[in-house]
């Protein structure tokens, strides 16, 4: 498959070709339309062996054991795990904030990379893609399809979206909870600059929906050192107050809320068993996603 | 506090710069659009007490190590002179030293005069100071002498200890006088004195005329008093009242009378060492209260030394050497030759029978009337009261009278009948006035001079005096009784010696009672004739100071301090001899009274003036002023260490563990 279309700025064809080799797994059995590679919560044809269950009147008689009824004289049916392909829904945050980049790539445009790379990957092999970009109400929203052609009204979404408005990651996320069916993959790509005991609700809701949930925390160099040689006007880029600031001065406390935030956002996650990545925007995102889809391999399988 | 080097104060604004900077940089801020407000606002809004604290406290200990180093290298001094001019304006630098008697004695620290202690300070102090000039005046010549540096203080022979009383407003007038000659533009006075009232006469009127003529200078000057109040105590001094020879049946004798005082009522036996031609003796002294005198202590004299000699008491050391030792010199009483000048001899032979006959058994006086134009032929050398009723001396006999005065004898003047024309030392004759009742004497001087108290306090009987008829005295004078008219009935003329007087009635009934009533008229010639026939003694008790200069040129050292020089013998204490005439000089008797002006007193003395006064202190560092630089520079890296403390970052809270690449928080 080819990436059809023109070219893209966030994808990199040689990322993405070096990226196909690893498949995209999910977390826990999904609910799909049409056979694929994630395991699924029912009984179905694959190779791989479930269960013996005592056969019942109205069972196909094909799928009798005739071996274990040879060696134990009883009726035995012998069920196969079912495998499908899976519904990968891409959140993107496109408030305000994620127009901050201070190394040269804006969060937006790193988010970018990353819904593109996976939108790709997860179209290739058959998976059901949709994208919603949200900021203070559902901004652009496309559902998940599998078919390629998809894969472009995908990429022309995250081309074309842009960063604006406020923060209502919370609501939007409640709200997309409802709407998704339930059983697929939920990746948020955002800096979640909202209170985390916030988010725990809303985190709490989408697993309450059985989706497995991703979430990638894109997060700037310079806001994690916070290191200023002079004094600074902030804006806020979501409209609020600007402050004026001696940064050395309050570099320590800055740091010191800083720190309370990832501490609880790390509880927060760990409660509602998110699959979290904080990122720094200056880390190469293909080993980003590399290591994000070398650790769903090694944990595939969970029904 | 001043400085060395006060030119460094004008970088004094720099100290600013650190604050400068601060608002430089608060003005460089840049703006930049910020995701992460939340945190930001979290740090703003969390307490900012101890960082506001903390930034002003760097600011301060920055401007505080600028403005060490500035003063440091300003050079600042250290003294309790605490308004002490800057130093590097002074165009002159005058020290009044007082050099007097009371200035001997031993200070705070044992072995060391008040003297000794003055100099050492002021070398020590006053080298820090950079002066154009420096300018000794002593308080024996008053007189201004020009120093390379104070360093030569400790040789300057007019910073030397003496026997002179100091006259403290004589030497400011010395001053002023060097300063409105010379014009300098910035003066400083520093006058060392241990601040006893009669060297400093604070009552006197000199003092207001000092104070406006300092004041209305064109150049301020600045006043610097170093006081030495309180010295040493258990002080005892010796002090000769009287030493005159008389003859016995045994043989000629000295009679000496003289004072012991002390300081504290100490019961004891004082050896009173008498040192006299040649020999040492010792007169046990036994000491009750406060003051002992021993009168006519009888002395056999012996050998050449049977008319004339000179002699000197000691007592042992104590707390001041110098008034512990009192010379004297002896010789026959001289004649008392009084000469009459009268156009009558009738009208003045109540001044003669008054001139004529001695209070003393021993004393010879003698009596010469002479006629204006017989005058020419008295013996004028021998003449110790002269008596002039007649017209003033014309210009032919003027310089016989004149040649009485200029020796120290006495001249007094009584009216004649006519002749107006004329004057002597200032003063002529008026007009005649005449009152049948008698004019009455309601006022005259009881302290002093020739119508003084008696010994025993009494006052003579000048009030019951009738005056008839009496001629006013004009001129500028000095009167020493006043009639009920308001004229003067006895006026002494302004000179400097003192000795001439007019006398406005005669002692002739029809005049005045002044010879019925004769004991004014006595105490008054006896008077003027004792004071006249000590000018022509041959052994004469001088106070230090008091005589003149060109006088004591001749004088060849009997016994003195061995430290004195020839050209100021008549301010030590010593014998002397000039010709066939014997001198003993001796401290005033004022020195023996340890009065202190009060410090109240004292500063009213300068009001108006720029003043500063520092007293010496018990354990007090010997340096009037310090260097204090090094304190500055200490201050300095203070501030910088304390600076430095308060800059060293805070640790820094470990940034979020973000895996650069990637970061797994939570376990599948």
């Amino acid at each position: 498959m080819s990436i059809s279309g023109p070219q893209r700025s966030f994808l990199d064809p040689q990322v993405l070709s070096r990226l196909s080799s690893i498949p995209l797994f999910s977390r826990r059995a999904m609910v799909g339309n049409v056979s694929g590679i994630h395991s699924s919560p029912h009984r179905g044809s694959s190779v791989e062996f479930a269960e013996y269950r005592k056969y019942v009147p109205g069972d196909d008689l094909r799928r009798l054991d005739w071996r274990a009824y040879g060696r134990s004289d009883r009726y035995y049916v012998k069920e196969f795990e079912a495998d499908t392909n899976l519904r990968c829904c891409l959140i993107l945050d496109t408030s305000g904030s994620m127009n901050f980049g201070s190394t040269g790539v804006t969060r937006l445009e790193y988010a970018r990379r990353i819904a593109g790379s996976l939108a790709h990957i997860a179209i290739r092999q058959g998976d059901a893609v949709g994208l919603t970009c949200i900021s203070d109400k559902l901004v652009r929203t496309i559902p998940p399809r599998r078919t390629p052609s998809h894969l472009r009204g995908i990429f022309d979404i995250l081309e074309h979206a842009e960063a604006g408005g406020d923060t209502r990651l919370v609501e939007r996320l409640h709200e997309l909870a409802e709407t998704i069916p339930q059983r697929a993959m939920v990746v948020l790509i955002s800096d979640l600059f909202v209170p985390p005991a916030e988010l725990r609700e809303a985190f709490d809701h989408l697993r309450f929906r059985k989706h497995d949930v991703v979430v990638f925390h894109l997060l700037d160099p310079l806001e994690l050192s916070f290191e200023f040689q002079r004094p600074m006007r902030f804006l806020d880029m979501e409209g609020g107050t600007s402050i004026f600031a001696e940064p050395n001065e309050i570099a320590d406390r800055y740091q010191k809320a800083l720190q309370a935030y990832l501490e609880e956002m790390k509880a927060v996650v760990l409660g509602s068993e998110v699959d979290y990545h904080r990122i720094r925007l200056d880390s190469d995102y293909e080993q980003v996603l590399q290591n994000f889809l070398a650790m769903r391999a090694r944990t595939k399988g969970a029904r | 506090m001043s400085f060395l080097q006060p030119a460094m104060l004008w970088a004094l604004p720099i100290i600013a710069l650190p604050i400068v900077i601060h608002l430089i940089n608060q003005r460089r801020y840049r703006t930049i659009e910020w995701a992460a407000m939340t945190f930001l606002l979290a740090a703003t809004t969390m307490s900012r007490g101890y960082a506001r604290i903390r930034q002003w406290l760097i600011l301060a200990m920055r401007t505080l190590a600028i403005a060490g180093l500035i003063f440091a290298i300003s050079r600042p001094l250290a003294s309790g002179w605490l308004r002490l001019a800057a130093p590097g304006t002074v165009d002159t630098t005058i020290i009044l030293l007082d050099t007097s008697p009371s200035m001997q004695q031993q200070g705070n620290r044992a072995g060391v005069t008040k003297l000794d202690a003055a100099r050492t300070q002021l070398i020590q102090s006053l080298q820090l100071i950079h002066s154009n000039h420096w300018v000794v005046i002593d308080s024996a010549t008053l007189q201004p002498v020009e120093i390379e540096s104070p360093g030569v203080l400790d040789s300057l022979v007019p910073a030397q200890s003496n026997s002179t009383s100091a006259d403290i407003p004589g030497m400011l007038q010395s001053a002023y006088e060097y300063l409105r000659d010379n014009r300098p533009s910035q003066t400083e006075i520093w006058i060392c004195s241990d601040l006893r009232q009669n060297d400093w006469d604070a009552e006197s009127a000199r003092w207001k005329v000092l104070r406006d003529a300092f004041l209305e200078a064109p150049t301020p000057t600045r006043f610097h008093l170093l006081a030495y109040g309180d010295g040493a105590g258990g002080n005892r001094s010796i002090r000769l009242t009287s030493a005159e020879t008389r003859e016995t049946m045994s043989g000629r004798e000295l009679l000496i009378s003289f004072v012991v005082r002390q300081s504290e009522s100490e019961k004891t036996t004082l050896p009173v060492r008498l040192e006299l031609a040649g020999g040492i003796s010792e007169i046990p002294v036994e000491l009750t209260g406060k003051e002992t005198e021993l009168v006519d202590y009888a002395i056999p004299l012996e050998g050449d030394q049977l008319k004339r000699g000179w002699g000197r008491l000691t007592i042992p050391a104590d707390g001041n050497v110098a008034d512990n030792e009192f010379y004297f010199v002896f010789d026959e009483p001289p004649p008392r030759q009084t000469l009459i000048v009268s156009d009558n001899e009738d009208s003045v032979r109540s001044l003669k029978l008054a001139a004529e006959i001695s209070p003393e058994i021993n004393t010879q006086a003698a009596v010469t009337v002479l006629t204006p134009q017989q005058a020419e032929t008295a013996d004028w050398d021998q003449v110790a009261l002269l008596l002039w009723q007649a017209e003033l001396p014309d210009d032919s006999r003027r310089p016989l009278v004149q040649s009485v005065i200029d020796r120290g004898g006495r001249v007094i003047f009584f009216p004649p009948e006519g002749g107006r024309s004329g004057e002597f030392a200032g003063l002529s004759w008026g007009d005649w006035h005449e009152e049948p009742e008698g004019f009455q004497t309601v006022s005259w001087r009881q302290d002093q001079d020739v119508l003084a108290n008696v010994r025993s306090g009494e006052a003579l009987p000048v009030n019951e005096l009738g005056i008839r008829r009496y001629r006013t005295i004009e001129g500028e004078q000095s009167r020493l009784a006043t009639l009920d008219s308001g004229d003067a009935l006895l006026s002494r003329a302004i000179t400097s010696q003192r000795n001439i007087y007019f006398c406005g009635t005669r002692a002739t009934d029809d005049h005045s009672t002044l010879a019925r009533n004769g004991i004014v008229l006595y105490a008054v010639i006896q008077r003027a004739l004792a004071e006249g026939a000590e000018s022509l003694a041959a052994a004469r008790q001088v106070v230090a100071g008091s005589v003149d200069g060109v006088q004591a040129e001749r004088w060849q050292r009997l016994s003195s301090d061995e430290t004195a020089v020839s050209t100021r013998y008549r301010f030590h204490a010593g014998a002397y001899e000039e010709d066939e005439r014997l001198y003993a000089v001796n401290r005033s008797v004022e020195e023996d009274r340890p009065l202190i002006v009060d410090p109240e007193r004292m500063a009213g003395l300068f009001q108006g003036l720029q003043f500063d006064r520092v007293d010496e202190q018990i354990g007090e560092d010997n340096a009037l002023l310090r260097e204090i630089w090094a304190t500055f520079l200490f201050l300095m890296l203070l501030a910088l260490i304390v600076e430095a403390a308060l800059s060293i970052p805070r640790r820094r809270i470990a940034q979020a563990g973000v895996n650069p690449a990637f970061a797994r928080e939570v376990p599948a």
